[in-house]
């Protein structure tokens, strides 16, 4: 659509497409708050009496919650690029910035390394060497899972993250000064590629860091529902900033209730995916009933877990799809943003519902250690969006299809 | 500037069928649209190369109905495929599928989602055929020379003389006013709107042809017949053999199963020696083992006791509720059941070998006959295994090896 006839949107005041001046004070004050948070959260942890396993635990949680907005961040950025997707040019730069906080979670994400490498930390079952001289089949998984190679794995995970956050940002900030068309079709060619990329890494990481907690179990989906995860994390996360950025008066006339409309369809989508791949891994699991496949329901089944199990079906899967069914609850961005909210509470309940378990289910409740966690790491999360958000504007300025996307509309 | 685009070689005289309107920009296509929206015309419509964002508000059209009915046909997808699966499964003919529950929700949503799913796709199709008005034979704006030749590349409004507002003279003026950059009036002659007749023909001529087949088969099959039908699928129907219980023509007794010849005995099956087959001597329960007693032997025997006997009597014998299936019984309280009886009772225990033999051999009050499962030598050795089983409760001291006799004080 390049008639040059047919430009009657708004003429767009790009002043208004950068944060106010404040927001960097803002980023190193989020910094501040999320060490102290999780200098909190270590005291807290080992004062419980549970040592490093207490307050690792929790931070596992907190690092895979944030870490999937990234990870989300990256495969939305790649899939608008492969996709060569117009509407979605005004709220791109969201998720670009999301995936560019990589390098501060690929810090944050050494709390979780080191003792693995220094030989235990009681979080990792397989790390122990007892525990696999006890057990045959770790010891047929220790050419995998072994701290080294476990270790070398991470570290190409979060360099392969780093480096596409990295690329996706900057190759879109370069473009907002020169305006090369070339990027965008560079970005085109290269995003199948970052998508094979994303898509390998993600299933790997996750057997990693979560599957691995319960070593002899295993299912082959598990990267997938981890990916579903993450693309309902991402999405709330753009309807939040979309919707908030805009109530502070940044990017009003970039963003309009299309976008909304457009991100809460994905949001439906995505939760019913969330959903469709739950069941498709309980289905054949349940219908099998082999034991050593059914031991990770069972500890899921009884208890405090039994009844989370139940809230997950409801919370993640049946509210919000009735709830995001109607175009009249997508078109208000307060309503949408309700559901954003709610949808990232059950992001984290799944994650810490696929983890605690896993790490001693019957371990004592420490809510204060999740919630410092949860918020500690989200705050230097957030520092670090501020940071690169305060650097460049907040939608591409020189995207060729951003003309499109401001006429963007959506029909019946 | 009104252009007439009669048709009049049959003499009849051409009819005003509607009032096109062309226009350069899809935008001023979607102001004129809000115009006559506003003015209240009906039986319009606006027609564009390719879809234009918000043609459909400044036309007034109200959401579409489509999605309820596609939500009702998926909802009627679930409660359909739901009831089938409860009604046969579990209601109708219940049957036990590897221990899960008859009503098995999770075993049930695949079906209820693929039958949800299939529900809906034929309603938002069917549905966005009627709703359209699809399928459409003409339209008056067919009747435009114009509209046929640049159709593909411009902008037009058509108003139909359906209309209640309809007017030839007056609408063309109110077209140009609203930035028409042409417009007509559309003649067509009267009767066009109707189906053609050869195609009425030819469509019920199909249609008779199309019933021919199944009528000739029908037929074919409702006819009696002294020959055999054609029977196209054969699925291993016929067979030249006889089935079981059938009658046949080649025996006196017409039976077509033949029973035993007189007198023969099986390969293998003869099982004379009374000592080992029945656990016999001389007409009295044998006092002996027909075959040394080993060690390995004691250990099959130990393996097929905890196989067919520790169910009801117990890995170790006690009978009562030790076995998982007298436990079950006593739970669900079933009212006919027998307690299994203790191996280590004194009327077991004083049982020769032989009499113990015989009941695994032949059953004894609701215990069954085992002998159909496990061979003579194999019913010995779990009498071995019983026989140990019972001494290991009436041990003393002098049973424990000298050597090791000081381990247990």
């Amino acid at each position: 659509m390049t008639n040059p006839q047919h430009t009657h949107g708004p003429s767009p005041q790009t002043a208004q497409w950068r944060l106010p001046s404040g927001a960097r004070t803002l980023g190193w004050g989020c910094a501040a708050v999320g060490v102290v948070l999780l200098a909190l959260a270590a005291w807290l942890g080992n004062a419980a009496g549970d040592g490093w396993r207490g307050f690792l635990r929790s931070y596992l949680v907190a690092w895979c919650f944030w870490a999937s907005i990234s990870l989300g961040g990256l495969f939305f950025t790649a899939v608008q690029h492969t996709t060569r997707a117009g509407w979605s040019v005004s709220v791109r730069r969201l998720a670009e910035l999301c995936g560019a906080v990589m390098p501060v979670l690929a810090v944050l994400f050494l709390p979780l390394l080191v003792p693995v490498l220094m030989g235990g930390d009681g979080l990792y079952p397989w790390v122990a060497p007892e525990a696999v001289a006890a057990s045959d089949l770790l010891q047929h998984k220790s050419p995998w899972l072994n701290t080294t190679w476990f270790g070398a794995r991470a570290v190409v995970y979060l360099a392969v993250w780093v480096w596409l956050g990295r690329l996706f940002l900057v190759g879109s900030v370069r473009q907002d000064a020169d305006g090369d068309v070339g990027r965008t079709i560079a970005f085109e060619r290269f995003s199948p590629l970052a998508l094979i990329l994303l898509a390998l890494t993600t299933t790997f990481a996750s057997f990693d860091w979560i599957m691995s907690l319960e070593p002899t179990w295993y299912s082959t989906i598990f990267g997938v529902y981890f990916f579903s995860g993450a693309a309902v994390a991402i999405l709330s996360a753009m309807i939040l900033f979309a919707v908030g950025l805009r109530a502070a008066g940044v990017l009003r006339d970039a963003i309009t209730v299309e976008h909304d409309h457009d991100l809460g369809k994905l949001l439906f989508a995505f939760t019913v995916f969330w959903g469709y791949i739950a069941f498709s891994q309980y289905l054949l699991i349940w219908y099998g009933n082999i034991p050593e496949e059914t031991e990770y329901y069972l500890h899921r089944a009884h208890g405090i877990w039994g009844g989370w199990s139940l809230a997950l079906i409801i919370g993640h899967l049946v509210l919000p799809m009735v709830g995001l069914l109607s175009r009249h609850v997508k078109r208000r961005p307060l309503l949408l943003a309700f559901w954003a909210v709610w949808l990232l509470v059950m992001h984290w309940a799944d994650l810490a519902w696929l983890i605690w378990p896993s790490a001693g289910a019957n371990a004592v409740w420490a809510v204060p250690v999740e919630a410092a966690c949860m918020f500690g790491v989200g705050s230097l999360w957030l520092a670090g969006w501020l940071h690169w958000a305060s650097h460049c504007a907040l939608a591409p300025l020189a995207d060729p299809r951003l003309p499109e996307s401001l006429r963007f509309e959506n029909s019946y | 500037m009104v252009e007439s685009n009669a048709k009049s070689e049959t003499g009849r005289q051409p009819v005003p069928v509607g009032v096109l309107g062309q226009f350069d920009h899809p935008d001023a296509l979607k102001r004129a649209a809000a115009a006559l929206r506003d003015a209240g015309f009906r039986n319009w419509d606006v027609h564009s190369p390719y879809p234009i964002h918000g043609v459909e508000r400044a036309m007034g059209m109200r959401p579409s109905r489509l999605p309820w009915l596609v939500l009702l046909a998926g909802l009627t997808g679930i409660g359909l495929a739901l009831a089938l699966q409860i009604w046969t499964n579990a209601i109708d003919y219940p049957i036990n599928i590897s221990g899960k529950p008859l009503f098995s929700i999770p075993a049930f949503v695949p079906i209820t989602f693929e039958l949800m799913v299939l529900l809906a796709a034929f309603a938002a199709f069917g549905g966005a055929l009627v709703l359209n008005l699809l399928p459409q034979f003409g339209h008056p704006v067919f009747c435009s020379r114009r509209f046929v030749d640049s159709g593909r590349t411009g902008f037009f409004i058509s108003i139909e003389a359906v209309d209640p507002k309809f007017d030839a003279d007056q609408l063309p003026a109110l077209l140009s006013s609203l930035g028409a950059t042409h417009t007509e009036v559309l003649f067509d002659l009267p009767g066009r709107e109707s189906y053609p007749g050869w195609l009425k023909i030819g469509l019920l001529s199909v249609c008779i042809v199309a019933a021919v087949p199944p009528l000739l088969v029908a037929a074919y099959r409702a006819a009696p017949k002294s020959e055999p039908r054609i029977h196209i699928i054969q699925d291993m129907d016929f067979q030249e053999k006889y089935k079981a219980q059938t009658v046949s023509p080649l025996f006196a007794d017409g039976r077509s199963a033949r029973p035993d010849v007189e007198g023969v005995v099986a390969l293998g099956m003869a099982e004379e020696d009374e000592h080992l087959y029945r656990g016999f001597l001389d007409g009295k329960p044998a006092e002996a083992f027909p075959m040394p007693v080993t060690m390995p032997m004691m250990q099959t025997g130990r393996e097929l006791f905890n196989v067919y006997c520790s169910p009801c009597h117990g890995r170790v014998g006690e009978g009562g509720v030790t076995g998982i299936i007298s436990a079950r019984a006593v739970k669900r309280q079933e009212g006919t059941w027998t307690m299994p009886l203790s191996l280590h009772a004194d009327s077991v225990v004083d049982q020769p070998v032989g009499q113990l033999f015989e009941t695994i051999t032949a059953g004894r009050r609701t215990m069954p006959s085992y002998s159909a499962q496990i061979s003579a030598a194999d019913r010995w050795a779990i009498v071995a295994y019983i026989r140990a089983l019972q001494r290991s409760r009436h041990a003393t001291i002098d049973d424990v090896p000298e050597e090791i006799r000081s381990n247990l004080k």
